[in-house]
């Protein structure tokens, strides 16, 4: 097989078939057996504002993106415009020739502010203010253009309807001719994305011919980029790869409010809500479904979970920032009445409605910090979407196992990145057993006779016992005598000092790459897998460096993390956001400092090229803080 | 031998409380369903009605301020064979959970809802709540009330409650009758109860309300239920709706509709989910023998494979 490392960026408009566009290339890519890696980008908007996929195949295993892209596919003249930056030497611009007269003053969905950039831009260099002279300032900053007339070739294709509804397969497909992906692969991506739809399959099956046969006919067509034996592998999201954790993981309750990009999650399990049972003795003991309830608001959404838990129910929740703060109060309720309770936080950018369908991870020192009074909780995030899968199923096995609110972190850039996934392994991780009462005597809900702070939780309809957010006696009624609540406290914070032991470090922080080098890279969520090349890439270049990734935040896994932080020389955080907030969890457990860092807070992912830019600069002496601004 | 449904706990609610009254009448309720020790649950969210699950020997949440509802949502969702009760005061299910009290209205999951209705914040010291009339000034009100009043009753019936009646709290008689039709009602009933506030409210109090109730069901044609074979439900909502306007002259206590045509939400589910009734989320096995998962990602997530 050729080998192949190639990045592209399609865009077009909102609602105007993107997705699709994306999901072929993503499958075309997967059926000739390449790893794929992609994110989305779009606006808070339902059809007309810019939209892109940032796709990166190679022949082996991907895990970030790189960045400019060597293709960049316009749909739509929005597309040129808003990408003017995303250009380097070489990048092939893929367009519909007629765009080429299209006005920017015309481009009416183009945000002001950015408009106005795009406008300076092209008054600077003297280039008149449409797609030809964009496309002109392109070429002058390295760029290949490659004017397809779009309506011509489907013209041929298909002779009814409107043409444009079939530029995005168009586009995909004359984008991998270029790259050499064979057109079967294209093909049977095709059948798969529409599968079933024979009157839409047939005229998309004669589009990817006639893109082909222009791409052979005007040698723009790739050497052949080969083909392996395609596996059985999972096409799947961040969102995907929770909700199917979750279920794995005995999630039979959730609730959500809609919010993006959290509310994708729930959707999912709720199309997947007659769940389907392993053979054997699974088979026997497999009944029912998964129940999904839309609430009214978050504030419902995270006391009705709390209320199905208390039936025996492994429950949860999904949200995203702002109905995060509205959950604040029931989250101090799960807390005192120690309620297993996972809430999947989908962090995007803030702070209010901020940046809604845009990457952040600006809300880790609130996860650690929601809700009023001392409570223990743990905090986890996740990295990629393999992680997101398992721990989803860690999560609802902790909340079990303590008994404790478990904030699930996962930032907007890992719920819409899309990775395949080579299997599910059904044995990765065990479905906990419940803490039940014997029977024997009184059941006492908080009982204090235990030494890891755990008491056995009864169920509603199978044992009697109270909750209430007051202080409260071992019984659950309301107490506010002195001894009892010093007691029900510290019975409560035993559990953390259990967790903190039980839970392996491997499963908090992670180090990658050569353990000794001198520079360490810390960070945590979707910046895992950009990270870990961007160390190889620098290691490779001679400045030798390594990975410390962040799993856990509660508990922290101190002594590793200053130990770790205490070899190297230089520590660099990469995080999402302004303030540095992981960096300042770090210094609140360890004591360690970290001076350098590598921020980004525009909203848009992490891409592998400015974080070794990044890291260089840094190790360089030149800079102790960078911001990052890749992405349109 | 019938389940004891006090608990031993000393009730600190003030002398006179219509709240005792509302107890009472839940304790004969749950005594003459026959209902066992772990049949039903009681939630309630916060002030003085909060504390009411625990008198109940049964089991009880006593949740946040305002979210009694939500809670007893969840856990009628995933165990809908218990009969949940939910026991909120005037400022706890209309003002700080009035969008659950709506939310609910449309759901009609299966609660029995108990409003403990007597206009004022009893707990913080006499606010004035979302019953109370504008222009109204109880002995701890520093000026006359500013807001205007809410309807709960005519508010259940635009909510769509299958069942929403009013009672009395000085009328234990008549309401423990109420509290078991509205247990016996599939769908989600409210019941509105009048009660004084003795130590806060001076205006509403126990011989303002005994000169002013009646009983719906006095009046022999009164008919409140609506079934499959009723003629003109229209027409009973119109009747149910004027009288639920009646307040100045006299106040009408009973059964205001009772429309078994509205499905409960958890038969609205049991038609999408597998199994959903026989086998809720409260009762799955979610882990084999050996303590792995039983769900098939594979089979489940098909469209995900490529």
């Amino acid at each position: 097989m050729t080998k192949l490392d190639v990045n592209v960026v399609i865009g077009g408009p909102q609602g105007g078939g993107i997705d699709t566009s994306a999901n072929l290339m993503s499958r075309a890519f997967a059926f000739s057996g390449f790893d794929i890696f992609s994110t989305r980008e779009f606006h808070s908007n339902i059809k007309g504002r810019h939209s892109y996929v940032h796709i990166r195949a190679r022949d082996t295993k991907v895990q970030g993106l790189k960045y400019p892209p060597d293709i960049l596919v316009a749909l739509d003249p929005d597309t040129i415009f808003e990408h003017f930056e995303d250009i380097g030497k070489g990048t092939k611009v893929i367009y519909d020739s007629s765009f080429a007269t299209s006005e920017l003053s015309q481009a009416r969905m183009i945000m002001r502010d950015t408009a106005s950039r795009i406008k300076s831009v092209l008054d600077e260099n003297k280039l008149e203010n449409n797609v030809k002279g964009m496309l002109e300032y392109m070429k002058s900053h390295g760029g290949i253009l490659f004017p397809i007339p779009f309506e011509e070739i489907v013209r041929k294709a298909v002779d009814d309807g409107v043409p444009s509804r079939y530029y995005n397969t168009l586009g995909a497909a004359i984008t991998l001719s270029i790259i050499g992906i064979e057109s079967e692969s294209t093909k049977e991506a095709i059948k798969h994305i529409f599968g079933g739809k024979e009157k839409v399959i047939a005229p998309n099956l004669k589009v990817v011919d006639e893109a082909y046969r222009y791409a052979q006919d005007n040698k723009l067509a790739g050497e052949s980029a080969g083909k392996k034996a395609k596996l059985s592998q999972f096409l799947l999201t961040g969102n995907d790869g929770a909700a199917i954790g979750k279920l794995m993981g005995g999630l039979r309750f959730q609730t959500y409010y809609p919010i993006t990009p959290a509310s994708d999650e729930s959707s999912i399990l709720e199309e997947h809500e007659a769940v389907k049972w392993l053979s054997g003795e699974a088979e026997t003991l497999g009944s029912g479904g998964v129940t999904v309830v839309q609430t009214e608001d978050e504030i419902s959404a995270v006391v009705m979970a709390a209320g199905a838990a208390m039936t025996g129910t492994r429950s949860a929740t999904a949200t995203s920032g702002p109905g995060f703060s509205l959950m604040a109060e029931g989250i101090s309720f799960a807390g005192m009445d120690e309620i297993p309770l996972v809430i999947t936080l989908y962090q995007r950018g803030g702070p209010s409605t901020g940046l809604p369908t845009r990457n952040g991870q600006s809300d880790l020192l609130f996860a650690l910090n929601t809700g009023h009074g001392e409570f223990p909780r743990i905090v986890l995030s996740s990295g990629d979407v393999g992680e997101c899968i398992y721990d989803s199923m860690k999560a609802l096995n902790y909340a079990q196992r303590y008994q404790l609110p478990v904030l699930h972190l996962i930032d907007k850039n890992l719920a819409n990145t899309t990775e395949l996934v080579d299997g599910i392994d059904i044995k990765k991780e065990k479905v906990y057993g419940r803490n039940e009462p014997d029977g024997n005597g009184t059941y006492k809900r908080y009982s204090l006779d235990t030494k890891d702070g755990v008491s056995a939780i009864g169920a509603f309809g199978k044992n009697i016992f109270w909750l209430t957010g007051d202080e409260h006696d071992e019984l659950g009624h309301v107490t506010e005598d002195t001894v009892m609540r010093e007691a029900q406290m510290e019975k409560r914070f035993r559990k953390v000092k259990v967790a903190a032991e039980e839970i392996p470090v491997e499963e908090k922080a992670v180090i990658y790459g050569d353990k000794n080098a001198k520079i360490t890279i810390v960070t945590w969520g979707s910046q895992k897998g950009p990270a870990i090349e961007a160390a190889e890439i620098l290691s490779k270049q001679g400045i030798k460096c390594r990975v410390l990734y962040l799993r856990m935040f509660m508990p922290f896994p101190s002594e590793f993390v200053e130990k770790e932080l205490r070899a190297g020389q230089t520590n660099i955080i990469v995080e999402s956001n302004m303030l540095g907030q992981a960096a300042q969890v770090i210094r609140m457990n360890t004591g360690v400092d970290i001076s350098n860092r590598i921020l980004k807070y525009n909203g848009r992912h992490v891409t592998v090229d400015e974080l070794v830019d990044g890291v260089k600069r840094i190790a360089q002496g030149k800079e102790k803080d960078v911001v990052l601004k890749n992405g349109a | 031998m019938a389940h004891n449904f006090r608990t031993d706990l000393t009730i600190d609610w003030c002398p006179g409380c219509g709240d005792f009254g509302i107890l009472t009448s839940m304790i004969q309720a749950l005594g003459e369903m026959n209902y066992g020790p772990h049949d039903a649950v009681v939630i309630s969210g916060i002030g003085c009605s909060g504390k009411t699950p625990h008198y109940v020997n049964l089991a009880g949440a006593h949740t946040l301020h305002g979210r009694g509802i939500p809670f007893a949502t969840g856990v009628k969702l995933a165990n809908p064979k218990l009969k949940v009760l939910v026991t909120g005061g005037d400022g706890d299910l209309l003002s700080i959970g009035a969008g659950h009290f709506v939310a609910e209205g449309r759901r009609n999951t299966g609660l029995t809802i108990i409003l403990f209705d007597n206009e004022v914040y009893g707990l913080t010291k006499g606010q004035a709540a979302p019953t109370m009339p504008l222009g109204m000034q109880t002995k701890s009100l520093t000026k006359p009330n500013v807001y205007n009043r809410v309807n709960p009753v005519a508010m259940a019936l635009a909510a769509g409650y299958s069942f929403v009646a009013r009672g009395f709290s000085f009328d234990t008689k008549q309401l423990k009758e109420i509290i078991k039709r509205g247990l016996m009602n599939d769908g989600s009933s409210l019941i509105d109860v009048l009660q004084p506030c003795p130590t806060y409210n001076n205006i509403n109090t126990m011989d303002f309300y005994r000169q002013k109730v009646y009983k719906l069901e006095d009046d022999k044609s009164w008919d409140p239920i609506i079934t499959e074979s009723t003629k003109d439900p229209m027409e009973k909502y119109r009747l149910a709706n004027s009288r639920a306007l009646e307040w100045d002259e006299k106040i009408p206590t009973g059964i205001f509709i009772e429309n078994r045509t509205i499905p409960s939400f958890t038969k609205r589910l049991n038609e999408y989910i597998p199994n959903y009734l026989t086998s809720p989320p409260a009762t799955q096995s979610i882990s084999d023998s050996k303590g792995y998962t039983i769900v098939d990602p594979a089979r489940t997530f098909a469209d995900k494979i490529v």
